[in-house]
């Protein structure tokens, strides 16, 4: 559904992104991993229209998107948790997630998904008077993204839930994103602890200084020794 | 060299320029161009270092009614009078801004601040109005021509007399320009933070500036307001005369010695042509037409004229 | 003399309930489109009089011109947002650069006033009665401005807490990029707020038409206190500026009367000169670094 071809992000006259082609396919759950620095952060800013492009083409559902104010990007079903979560921090839990639902075509089911979510994370509708900026880490990271689930999107991108948080933390966190995979959201991830990542994953990329070094499927990742030296430290 | 050269022979042009066209419309609006751009240039001291000042109408106003008051009531010589006047504008710049630098006032708080202190001037210079006329203003007495006194019936010894002041005002310009502490107020000007690793120094070099502005600034008032022997707090103190200043300089291109004299020379040209063609039909439509090209330069030109001119003829250097 | 004062802090906390209306829409450009509005005041006095030449000009009835200029002034909000705000965004003006552009703006506006209208005082000549209170005298045109401008805000409250558009507006203030992640688009809420800010200041020329005459430097004064209210509560903090516009306009209704307006004018100016070197993010502010 997201198709991505030589794509070149500068900052200025700094190159962060050198010819990037990409795919993710319905219901797929894809992961990029890397080093920091590497411009897996970029890359999805430009997604999700929050950064331009010099060049090279991004086609969603067989709408070319790269040149789309963020919007509008939304509109047509791609949503971005920024690393952090980006809560509005002046807003309660409720309205946050009551943001999420701002377009036209997820307002009407706001109700609605907005009970899923309750569902799906309790611990949300218990604080949702609170403000953002009251919950704890792990909680902050579990209403981003349940703040992106009220847009009703079919594509979510995702950098790197799993900063900052404990590894207990973690833990439920990726519990969360696989229950979200479940239900067959495709979801983009962007994330450093790779072990974890991988086991969620159906198929990876890995970048380092901005170009894609290694693609394949979730077990060629695995088994891979160089990988594993560099990144898992197996 | 060649510049030098220019310089010297439009100044020589300048000069000779009433005794080949002696018109006292023209001497008088040269008269203003030179007063103004005194002040302006004066006023491009503390701009061009990042302490953008929107009430320099205070320095005016403290100035001149200062000489203006004390030459009324006491028949003091505004030549004394000049420099009272100036002490006390720059005791005014330094308990101000030294507060303002103590407390880390800078940038567009720093510029807020300015404008309630023009401000408080002016309303100053109203509330007593017993003893400075209040909105209405006051005349000087008049002396005739007379140099002790400052004043003159003929057009063109302010002519000269302004002229010289500008030059003085440049100079003053160029001096600062090559002094050591134009590297250290340059430093503050662009990177505030880094700059304060060089500690106590920065409040200095500012204080020394500010001061020296509202020093030459006063000065520039009682220069106007002996030449027109009329004072009134809503032309030499408040928002709009503050706001003027800092718009010819700006216009001009603060950064560079000329900016703000070439800056003033068109603005008044401008609002000249502008009362000449429509004044007596529509008062107030030339300040209409002013306020908008103001409002356009400063969105498309941020480094005023001349300083947008120097860019050009760089960028064509390149090439 | 107690009845003196009492009167003057009771006119002080009318006058502050329209002053709160002034600050709340600068406050609300402010945290939204991230700029200083300093032609506010300015505006108050062109929906003065636009109220003045519908109503004594073009003779439609009071009520009327006082609900017409409400679109008129939403309409001019626009034109600002279009014509000055939106350039100085593309240009990427620093705030100085803004503030300059600003103030040309107020020569325009004062000028433009003084061009169409004339340097004279120009009013719509109601005279409403004057009640007493126990001992205290009050006009009922500042009532009903009092009244009305609490029930404006109550309006407004409502506006950006209940409804998706308030929402939207909030958020945009606090996290722009967040915001358009959630597929709010950020021109469209800034003409908005700029609309919302321009329908204020007719609602406020409305409710001040039949208390002040207008002139042209009207403006001037009222962008200053609104500024100074703003400041003092904290920029962008819209309680601050309530709680700000009822202490100014206090202060400045006693000291009107203790000493003389020009007095208290310098009072006010000098309150404002202190809070932004001792506590430059106001009384309820939030301290950005600088």
């Amino acid at each position: 559904m997201l198709e991505i071809e030589k794509l070149n992000v500068f900052y200025d006259e700094f190159q962060a992104l050198f010819d990037i082609s990409l795919k993710v396919s319905e219901g797929e759950t894809v992961i990029t991993v890397g080093p920091n620095g590497a411009g897996k952060s970029t890359l999805l800013k430009t997604i999700s229209g929050l950064l331009p492009l010099r060049s090279g083409s991004i086609t969603f559902l067989g709408h070319r998107i790269d040149r789309r104010p963020a919007h509008e990007i939304v509109e047509l079903g791609i949503t971005h948790v920024p690393e952090g979560g980006r809560l509005f921090p002046q807003l309660s839990v409720y309205e946050n997630l009551r943001v999420g639902s701002f377009l036209p075509r997820a307002r009407g089911e706001a109700a609605a998904t907005l009970k899923e979510i309750y569902g799906l994370f309790p611990i949300l509708d218990e604080r949702k008077r609170q403000f953002a900026d009251t919950l704890s880490g792990g909680e902050r990271q579990m209403l981003a993204i349940a703040r992106s689930l009220m847009s009703r999107p079919k594509l979510i991108l995702l950098d790197e839930p799993s900063s900052g948080l404990a590894p207990r933390v973690v833990t439920r966190v990726f519990e969360f994103v696989h229950q979200i995979k479940s239900q067959g959201y495709a979801i983009l991830m962007v994330e450093q602890n790779v072990r974890k990542g991988l086991q969620l994953s159906d198929r990876a990329y890995l970048i380092e200084s901005g170009r894609i070094v290694k693609e394949g499927l979730r077990k060629t990742f695995l088994d891979d020794s160089y990988i594993r030296k560099a990144y898992i430290g197996l | 060299m060649a510049a030098t050269l220019v310089i010297i022979l439009v100044f020589a042009a300048i000069g000779v320029f009433p005794y080949f066209v002696p018109s006292p419309y023209i001497l008088h609006i040269g008269t203003l161009i030179f007063i103004w751009s005194f002040i302006t240039t004066a006023w491009s001291y503390m701009g061009r270092f990042g302490l953008v000042s929107l009430g320099h109408g205070a320095f005016l106003g403290v100035g001149a009614y200062t000489t203006g008051l004390l030459f009324n009531y006491f028949g003091f010589t505004p030549w004394v009078g000049m420099l009272l006047g100036a002490l006390a504008a720059v005791g005014l710049a330094v308990v101000v801004g030294y507060a303002c630098f103590r407390f880390g006032v800078i940038g567009d708080y720093f510029a807020l601040v300015t404008l309630a202190l023009g401000e408080v001037v002016a309303l100053t210079l109203i509330a007593f109005r017993d003893i400075t006329g209040g909105s209405l203003g006051f005349t000087l007495k008049s002396k005739g021509t007379s140099l002790f006194y400052f004043q003159s019936e003929e057009k063109i010894h302010f002519y000269y007399a302004s002229l010289g002041f500008l030059v003085l005002a440049l100079l003053v310009w160029k001096w600062i320009d090559r002094s050591k502490m134009q590297k250290a107020l340059r430093a503050i000007g662009e990177d505030e933070i880094a700059a304060s690793t060089l500690g106590m120094g920065i409040i200095r070099y500012k204080m020394i500036i500010t001061m020296i502005s509202a020093f030459m600034t006063a000065i520039g008032g009682v220069l106007y307001a002996q030449y027109i022997t009329y004072l009134n707090p809503h032309t030499l103190s408040g928002v709009a005369p503050s706001l003027e200043i800092a718009f010819k300089a700006i216009l001009g291109g603060m950064f560079s010695l000329w900016g703000p004299a070439i800056g003033t020379a068109l603005i008044i040209s401008l609002e000249e042509y502008f009362r000449v063609a429509y004044g007596s039909t529509f008062v107030g439509f030339s300040q209409i037409i002013y306020g908008l090209a103001l409002v356009l330069l400063i969105i498309f030109l941020p480094k005023g004229i001349y300083g947008s001119l120097q860019d050009f003829v760089a960028k064509r250097k390149k090439s | 003399m107690t009845e003196l004062l009492l009167n003057s802090i009771v006119n002080g906390i009318l006058l502050g309930g329209v002053l709160a209306l002034l600050a709340f829409g600068m406050n609300l450009i402010f945290g939204v489109v991230k700029i200083i509005h300093l032609a506010y005041g300015q505006c108050v006095m062109l929906g003065m009089y636009v109220v003045y030449t519908l109503a004594v000009q073009a003779q439609i009835p009071v009520i009327l011109s006082c609900i017409l200029v409400l679109p008129i002034m939403g309409i001019v909000g626009i034109l600002l947002q279009l014509l000055v705000i939106n350039p100085l965004l593309k240009a990427k003006a620093n705030p100085l650069t803004q503030l300059l552009a600003l103030a040309g703006l107020t020569i325009v506006v004062e000028n433009l006033a003084q061009v169409v209208w004339g340097a004279d005082l120009r009013g719509i000549n109601i005279q409403l009665p004057i009640i007493s209170i126990g001992s205290v005298f009050v006009r009922t045109s500042n009532l009903i401005a009092f009244f009305g401008a609490l029930l404006t805000l109550w309006g407004l409250y409502l506006f950006l807490n209940r409804t998706y558009l308030g929402l939207a507006i909030r958020s945009i203030a606090q996290d722009l990029d967040s915001a358009r992640l959630m597929g709010i688009n950020p021109r469209r809420i800034y003409l908005i707020t700029m609309a919302t800010g321009g329908i204020l200041t007719g609602v406020i020329a409305a409710f001040f038409s039949p208390i002040y005459a207008v002139h042209p430097h009207f403006g001037g004064s009222f962008t200053m206190m609104a500024f100074i209210i703003v400041v003092l509560g904290g920029m962008g903090n819209l309680l601050g500026g309530f709680i700000g516009a009822f202490i100014i306009g206090v202060v400045t209704s006693v000291s009107g009367v203790l000493t003389s307006t020009e007095i208290a004018d310098i009072i006010v100016l000098i309150i404002f000169i202190s809070v932004i070197l001792v506590r430059p993010q106001g009384l309820l502010g939030i301290r950005v670094s600088k």
